[in-house]
């Protein structure tokens, strides 16, 4: 008689404990500092040691001598999340690396910084602007994807880099037929099976209107539409003709880089970061191009970074902001981002000799395209600008590219993400 | 004579004690559970200050939202998967290990092993186990059963397999542990009587034991289904819920909407519906064994 009410507190507590965890929140005025400190969140990566974390801090920190900085770490990758649980439970943090700034700034959370010291510094000073307001300093940028390639397979099959789509289809093909797989895919990590199909969108679609994200917005365009269909539909063309490796949706990005780098694989369509995780000894072994588009031209799929944004309720805004400014001109900062996370650098009036990094070829190839004339839209699901995706659906995009991998039904599976968009945009 | 104040400490007993409990039963556990029962009533969103109120709209939607529908069959199949095959082999574990020698003691302690270590940790262990290059693609393929590897993680349905096998792995270390309790409770003298009256180890098994460990079955099962509802930690780090959200489960789903989406108010009508599933699950499966238990 006694055991089944106390089974039952059980119960309620450990269900209610869910509810608690999943869904309890506290007051939303934001400040994690004061009291003479300031946090910063961080993130951990095998490029972005802890160790950097900690010289870049205390070098910044030099320039707010009495304030303390505390370092809190995001638990993984998803940094945005994290900061959103941190906001929950009255704990932002004074200043934060590497999120989604779209979300928190449509709620009031980030400070602009001042346009004067954007357009000093900065070579693309609004590359990061939402709604002509930058909350994140432009210091740096990306190529997502570039095609890298395995020169010694290539020329074992006599294949040349690809220029059109139709050749590109050559190649996978050419290459299944050799045994080889064709193309690498991080489809374990859903951020990383994206990328392949974010490549193809941007090159095709925002590759022939720059202005597709922002129609979607303003629901002149749908994802149902043919431009869009035909897209994804090359992706399931590539899926179908056996360009992955079977077992890629359970393939992590560690193992995905190693596989390539160990010549498992012949291409792998990556953010440039990747060009960090080449060995500089084996860097001749590898070159790169872009994604043919749909027309045959070149479109790179671009997208500006950068690290520090600064919370509008932090308890001294001016202390965080000097540091924040101060760890994204470091150009100490800067060198390590460009040899171990293949980083662009964009800083105004600083020569790339000054960062005293150490390039290979592939980098160098890669940072061509960014400062050559060239036409560079912005790369789907990957910005931090006015054409960030809505909350919600970078994820539901993610996951998109790896439900295709099992569903042929290409227009149903962009009808269900129009319907996303809509409600997520709401 | 005891002084007055010895006889009001006596008379207090350890009510002070239970005091601070319901305190913080309160604070941490009915406060929080109010305050998302009032939420999952408005449409609050994390970032935001305010909220506004939108009666059952939230709950409305959970009617017509597909992927918590997927949510929730992935969930229910791992509880029912888990629940059975945690609770067979945990008995069957049991049986073998009721030894009091130093080596089954030692033998319990092991099995024990997964239900001491965090989700996390368990997740991370799998993880490395069923990827793709993992440690069972590469002992399956030195033996020369497989000649490729396979997608354990990689293929919604092998990924379900999975997530169903390690959490089974975790809870059938508690289940031993409950059923290994209940039969040392089981005296020996009525698996004397029952050897004299003729039963077989089949007869003293469904006559002697079931009967007299069906409290501990109730426990063990019950416990199970609720731990397995609220699924969330070994499936954010072995599956992140893919591929394509196969092994998303509701918990998984349900923190995704409020820290992903910032649909506080949505989700904690989730939570609230999981609660009552819960609540509810729990309260059947309960009467259910109970009445069981008088029938043995």
């Amino acid at each position: 008689m006694k055991r089944g009410p106390a089974l039952m507190t059980a119960a309620t507590g450990l269900a209610g404990a869910l509810a608690l965890t999943g869904c309890s929140t506290s007051a939303t005025s934001a400040g994690g500092g004061g009291g003479g400190g300031l946090t910063f969140m961080t993130f951990e990566t095998p490029a972005l040691t802890a160790t950097f974390w900690d010289t870049s801090i205390a070098e910044a920190q030099k320039e707010v001598p009495d304030t303390k900085i505390k370092k809190i770490v995001s638990p993984d990758a998803d940094r945005t999340a994290y900061a959103k649980q941190l906001q929950a439970s009255g704990q932002f943090p004074d200043i934060l690396s590497s999120v989604n700034p779209k979300d928190f700034s449509a709620a009031g959370l980030l400070k602009p910084f001042d346009q004067k010291w954007l357009d000093d510094n900065f070579t693309d000073p609004d590359g990061n602007a939402i709604d002509g307001k930058s909350y994140i300093p432009p210091t740096n940028s990306q190529v997502i994807p570039m095609i890298f390639y395995n020169k010694k397979i290539f020329a074992e099959n006599g294949i040349e880099p690809p220029t059109t789509w139709d050749e590109f289809v050559d190649v996978v093909t050419t290459l299944k037929k050799a045994g080889v797989t064709p193309v690498e895919m991080a489809g374990g990590e859903p951020w990383s099976a994206a990328i392949p199909l974010s490549g193809i969108i941007t090159a095709d679609v925002l590759g022939a209107d720059p202005e597709w994200i922002q129609k979607r917005y303003k629901n002149e365009v749908k994802f149902t539409d043919p431009g869009m269909t035909a897209a994804v539909g090359k992706y399931r063309q590539l899926i179908d003709a056996g360009a992955f490796d079977k077992g890629a949706l359970s393939v992590s990005y560690a193992d995905a880089n190693k596989q390539f780098l160990d010549g498992e694989s012949a291409m792998y369509p990556m953010g440039s970061w990747f060009i960090g995780q080449i060995p500089a000894a084996a860097a001749k072994d590898y070159g790169t191009f872009l994604l043919p588009s749909a027309t045959g031209k070149p479109i790179v799929p671009f997208n500006t970074g950068g690290t520090t944004a600064v919370s509008a309720k932090s308890s001294n805004v001016a202390d965080a902001t000097k540091f924040a400014q101060a760890w994204s001109l470091s150009k100490a900062n800067l060198k390590t981002l460009i040899e171990t996370d293949g980083a662009f650098p964009m800083l105004k009036n600083v020569p790339f000799e000054e960062f005293g990094a150490k390039v290979t070829p592939v980098y160098t190839d890669g940072f061509k395209l960014v400062t050559e004339d060239n036409t560079k839209v912005s790369a789907f699901g990957q910005v931090n600008n006015d054409d960030a995706l809505p909350p919600g659906l970078v994820e539901q995009f993610n996951s998109l590219a790896q439900k295709l991998f099992t569903s042929s039904d290409v227009k149903d599976e962009l009808a269900s993400f129009d319907a996303g968009w809509d409600k997520a945009a709401k | 004579m005891p002084s007055r104040s010895l006889r009001t400490g006596r008379s207090l007993g350890l009510a002070p004690v239970a005091w601070i409990a319901v305190i913080l039963y309160g604070m941490f556990l009915l406060y929080p559970l109010v305050q998302s029962l009032f939420l999952s009533f408005t449409d609050k969103n994390p970032l935001q200050a305010g909220s506004a109120f939108v009666g059952l709209a939230n709950y409305r939607e959970l009617l017509s939202d597909d992927r918590l529908l997927s949510s929730l069959l992935f969930t229910m199949i791992v509880v029912v998967a888990v629940t059975v095959v945690a609770n067979t082999v945990g008995l069957l574990l049991a049986i073998v290990l009721n030894r009091s020698s130093a080596n089954y003691r030692v033998m319990r302690t092991l099995i024990f092993i997964p239900q001491v270590l965090s989700g996390v940790i368990v997740g991370f262990i799998w993880r490395s186990i069923l990827t793709q290059n993992g440690l069972l693609n590469s002992a399956l393929a030195q033996v020369g059963l497989i000649d490729e590897p396979v997608a354990w993680l990689g293929d919604s349905q092998l990924a379900v397999l999975s997530v169903c096998t390690v959490v089974s792995w975790i809870t059938i270390a508690f289940a031993t542990v409950v059923y290994t309790a209940s039969l040392q409770s089981v005296p020996q003298e009525l698996y004397e009587a029952a050897r004299m009256d003729g039963a077989g180890v089949l007869g003293r098994f469904r006559h002697v034991t079931l009967p007299m460990i069906a409290p501990g079955t109730t426990i063990s099962v019950v416990l199970c289904l609720i731990t397995t509802l609220k699924l969330y930690d070994v499936v954010a780090v072995l599956t992140g819920g893919g591929p394509a959200e196969s092994t998303q489960s509701t918990a998984f789903y349900l923190i995704s909407v409020a820290f992903t989406d910032n649909r506080f108010g949505y989700a904690s009508s989730i939570a609230m519906f999981l609660l009552a599933l819960t609540a509810v699950v729990s309260y059947g499966v309960t009467t259910l064994l109970r009445r069981r238990e008088t029938n043995l």
